[in-house]
């Protein structure tokens, strides 16, 4: 053991070597020359053997403290002659095999693992200072240092099982042993084995048994008994730098040509806790944290933990539950599922407080994790043991209203089904398989594609629908209980942000250069948008279908409708400084939609024949409804003029659609805001010549239109005495023939209308005698009630 | 970022449409003929789909269906989705599909 003090590494290894020589048949020249002549020379087979027959043989004691790493092979010399009495079985024979420790090969292979490995180095180092120091005395520390640095656990175990109480003296010698080889006990030779102080491996350490049987206490030890522990990274050293697991920044690519780059690029999968938790444990020498993370990455070999596979079969499928039962159930934080799942896994329920800091009320099921700067759903109110899964809707943000009608629909349906049960669904055998903060990553790339600049736009369907669901239902309820706030939905927003590129020219260069990276992909072809004007397409599409270009105008219109409906909630949006611009781009779009009604540029009147050509056709009809609104009021009346005018053509063209009655409202707010006279006028439009009020009394709409006209100059009679409607004569012409008409039109072809005004009764008794009021009244079955 | 963005250059009205729906009984037709009912249960950009209680319109044809409560369908194998009439404003979708004809000619 003393041979090689004083000489340097070289020397003994050349030694070693001849030493050797004489028990090995063969040299592997080759061997040595390409590890050096620290390899293993002997037969992996036999070592296998032996290896494997390991566990059987329970004769070894603490004294296999010959190992053979490569590294450093004084070792078997070192320690052989000690263990002439401590060690049976294995000093048998004289040979290199023997010499080698049985849990040498592993103990080697499991230190080059581990160490290479700085996650389970983590782990290592982790347990180190976790590992309580059971004596008191000097001795102990340094017996943890090296058996962090150094230990095949399994000798532990076959030390502890053989020699139950390890012989006192051996022990103690072998404590020795170690003292001396650490240099910390004043012996002389010490200086001289410091060269080993830092060596990576050497013997097993003998470990207290209550230091065992502690460590077999955490699920931790199964790793390290089937793999080891793993050397502890000195304490001075910076941690391994595990930047380097992580990916190269994405935009790696020259600096030149691409556009300015975040520092932590999207594609960067997150950093394994293991390097957060090593950093913390740099600066903040605290093993609490580090057991989290372990959790994670190890559930695999555990041994009681069985795969999905097999869960799935013994558990009679607990996939046949639903994952997402319709049930609400409160938020079940994420430490409190994961309590449940840890205790489920043996042995291991400390470490369930320190799991999963992160993502309250995160759950992992289908389905995103809301950004963080989105506007928070309010959990869904909880309805049943606190054990329930939420259902998960909100994979994308939820208008009130929507979120609202869902939480109604799955309280309806929550009472049907039955409860599964409680246990299996705890027991989820696909949780745990990422991370949370994986899982956030994963989430974060997919909720960044649907970040929008503007949500209205681009979301505008979803948004409209609940908006008009929301007035509709406050248009049912109560108007005196009205809610006090309106449900909005609100989005994120990401802000706008230009990304120009510019080729990278060099003065003087000719052309550009073909640098291209993500942030910049080339430009595969060199493609010039033209878009041809409106007239040329209007030529090149089929002019001479009449239809076709009815149904373009109408398009077109439509567009520019849209623009102008949507233009109050933009000017609100929008800052002060636009709202000039667009102000005038809106008075060019009404202007444009104006233009559209008339036939000619310059002629001022709306034509009718292209009212008519519009309202041809059903889109049209919707159209004008829609527009009317917006249209300044001649023009509106205008146009309603010309609906009257032409009733007859405009029913014929509806025959098919029946759609006319989109008409009605529009129409009666326009008739509502008539003049006296336009009134008139109107109602004469709309008897027209000869046998057009028959036609209009067929029609439904007709007929509607007609007790709409009535009912204002009714209204208008009753409620301003000097009106002029009376002043002349056509008003009441007019009424005397409707009703004439009316009377004489047998009551199956009159049309019913879509309403009946109240004020038609007061209407007709002022003008009829009463007989004929009351025919009228039977054939319009206007009751007697509305007056 | 660019590449990220390509899905959503402004192919969102049917996910917009389908959001709506979110929590309605929708019938699925894929493109391998196979029928499904179901509650919509969400929805995404590539309008891939995932139904809740669903059950197979012909279920003799497909007997491995049977124990299935929920499913997630990639978007592109969907032929047909058949939707409840009174959940869709017609008039609201020929809006949004006119605007997003608007936008992408821009």
């Amino acid at each position: 053991m003393f041979r090689f003090q004083s000489l340097d590494e070289d020397c003994t290894l050349e030694e070693e070597d001849d030493g050797l020589i004489e028990e090995e048949d063969e040299i592997d020249q080759f061997n040595d020359d390409t590890f050096g002549a620290g390899a293993i020379d002997d037969d992996w087979q036999e070592e296998h053997k032996r290896l494997a027959g390991l566990d059987k043989k329970d004769e070894l004691t603490a004294g296999d403290d010959e190992s053979a790493d490569p590294r450093s092979p004084l070792d078997n010399r070192l320690s052989l002659p000690p263990l002439g009495f401590s060690s049976s079985s294995a000093l048998q024979s004289g040979d290199v095999e023997d010499k080698v420790s049985e849990g040498g090969l592993a103990e080697s292979l499991a230190r080059l693992i581990l160490e290479a490995d700085p996650a389970v180095a983590g782990v290592g180092a982790a347990e180190r200072p976790a590992v309580p120091s059971p004596g008191s005395t000097s001795v102990f520390p340094s017996l943890h240092g090296l058996l962090s640095q150094s230990t095949s656990v399994q000798q532990q175990q076959q030390r502890l099982s053989s020699v139950a109480p390890p012989p006192a003296p051996m022990l103690s010698y072998q404590q020795q042993q170690h003292l001396l080889r650490r240099g910390t006990a004043p012996i002389g030779q010490m200086n001289s084995h410091s060269i080993w102080e830092n060596s990576l491996g050497f013997g097993p350490v003998s470990v207290p048994p209550g230091l065992v049987t502690h460590m077999e206490d955490s699920p931790l030890m199964s790793i390290i008994k089937e793999v080891g522990l793993p050397k502890r990274p000195p304490r001075s050293d910076e941690g391994p730098d595990l930047s380097e697991r992580v990916p190269p920044p994405r935009s790696s690519s020259p600096v030149i040509g691409s556009p300015p780059v975040r520092a932590v690029p999207i594609g960067t999968p997150p950093k394994q806790p293991m390097s957060h938790t090593l950093n913390h444990q740099i600066h903040h020498p605290t093993a609490v944290h580090v057991r989290a993370p372990v959790q994670h990455r190890f559930p695999a070999p555990f041994p009681e933990r069985l795969s999905p596979n097999t869960l799935l079969n013994i558990a009679n499928s607990p996939l046949c539950r639903s994952p997402f039962p319709p049930r609400v159930g409160p938020v079940l934080s994420q430490i409190q599922r994961a309590q449940l799942l840890n205790s489920q896994v043996a042995g291991f329920p400390r470490g369930a407080p320190g799991l999963l800091p992160g993502g309250g009320g995160f759950r992992p099921f289908f389905g995103g994790h809301p950004p963080p700067h989105a506007h928070r759903m309010v959990p869904p109110p909880p309805l049943g043991p606190p054990n329930h899964t939420p259902i998960r809707h909100n994979t994308t943000i939820l208008h009130p209203q929507h979120r609202r009608l869902l939480s109604q629909r799955l309280l309806s349906r929550g009472g049907d089904q039955s409860r599964p049960g409680l246990d299996r669904r705890s027991r989820d055998p696909y949780s745990n398989l990422m991370t949370p903060k994986e899982k956030d990553w994963v989430t974060k790339i997919q909720m960044m594609q649907l970040q929008s600049t503007d949500p209205y736009l681009d979301d505008y369907y979803y948004q409209n629908y609940y908006e008009k669901m929301e007035k509709r239902q406050e248009g049912e309820r109560d108007s005196s209980s009205r809610k006090e706030h309106t449900t909005k939905l609100i989005t994120p927003q990401v802000a706008k942000v230009e990304h120009t590129y510019r080729p990278v020219q060099f003065a003087g260069s000719l052309g550009k250069l073909t640098v291209s990276s993500v942030n910049n992909p080339r430009k595969m072809i060199d493609a010039v948008v033209t878009s041809r004007t409106d007239d040329e397409e209007k030529r090149e599409k089929q002019v001479w279908n009449k239809r076709r270009q009815i149904l373009y105008t109408v398009e077109k219109m439509y567009s520019l409708l849209l623009e102008v409906q949507d233009f109050e909630k933009r000017f609100l949006q929008v800052p002060e400084e636009e709202r000039q611009t667009l102000l005038e781009q809106h008075k060019a779009n009404t202007e444009q939609l104006c233009s559209a009604l008339r036939e000619k540029e310059w002629d001022n009147r709306v034509s009718d024949e292209q009212c008519v050509m519009i309202m041809s056709v059903r889109k049209g009809k919707r159209l004008v409804s829609r527009l009317l609104p917006f249209l300044s009021t001649p023009l509106a009346n205008a146009v309603v003029m010309a609906i009257a005018r032409n009733f007859p053509t405009l029913a014929k063209k509806d025959k098919q659609d029946q759609v006319l009655f989109w008409l009605v409202e529009p129409v009666s707010s326009v008739i509502q805001s008539l003049s006296s006279s336009l009134l008139t006028d109107l109602l004469q439009e709309l008897q027209g010549s000869e046998g057009q009020l028959s036609s209009v009394l067929h029609n439904k709409f007709g007929v509607t239109l007609l007790y709409l006209i009535l009912s204002e100059g009714e209204r208008m009679q009753s409620s301003d005495p000097n009106c002029q409607l009376m002043d002349d004569n056509r008003w009441t012409e007019l009424v005397f023939s409707v009703t004439r008409e009316l009377l004489s039109v047998p009551a199956s072809s009159l049309a019913p209308p879509l309403f009946t005004p109240p004020n038609l009764l007061s209407l007709f008794s002022r003008y009829v005698d009463r007989q004929r009021l009351e025919l009228l009244q039977d054939k319009l079955q206007i009751s007697a009630l509305s007056r | 970022m660019l590449m990220l963005m390509c899905v959503c250059v402004r192919l969102q009205l049917f996910y917009s449409f389908f959001k709506s729906l979110v929590g309605k009984d929708v019938v699925v037709e894929l493109k391998n003929d196979l029928s499904i009912c179901g509650t919509l249960h969400s929805v995404d950009q590539y309008l891939n789909i995932k139904l809740t209680d669903i059950s197979v319109t012909d279920p003799e044809k497909y007997p491995h269906m049977l124990s299935v409560k929920n499913c997630f369908i990639r978007g592109s194998v969907v032929r047909y989705v058949q939707l409840p009439a009174d959940e869709v404003d017609t008039q609201l979708l020929q809006d949004a599909a006119r605007k997003e004809a608007m936008q992408q000619k821009q």
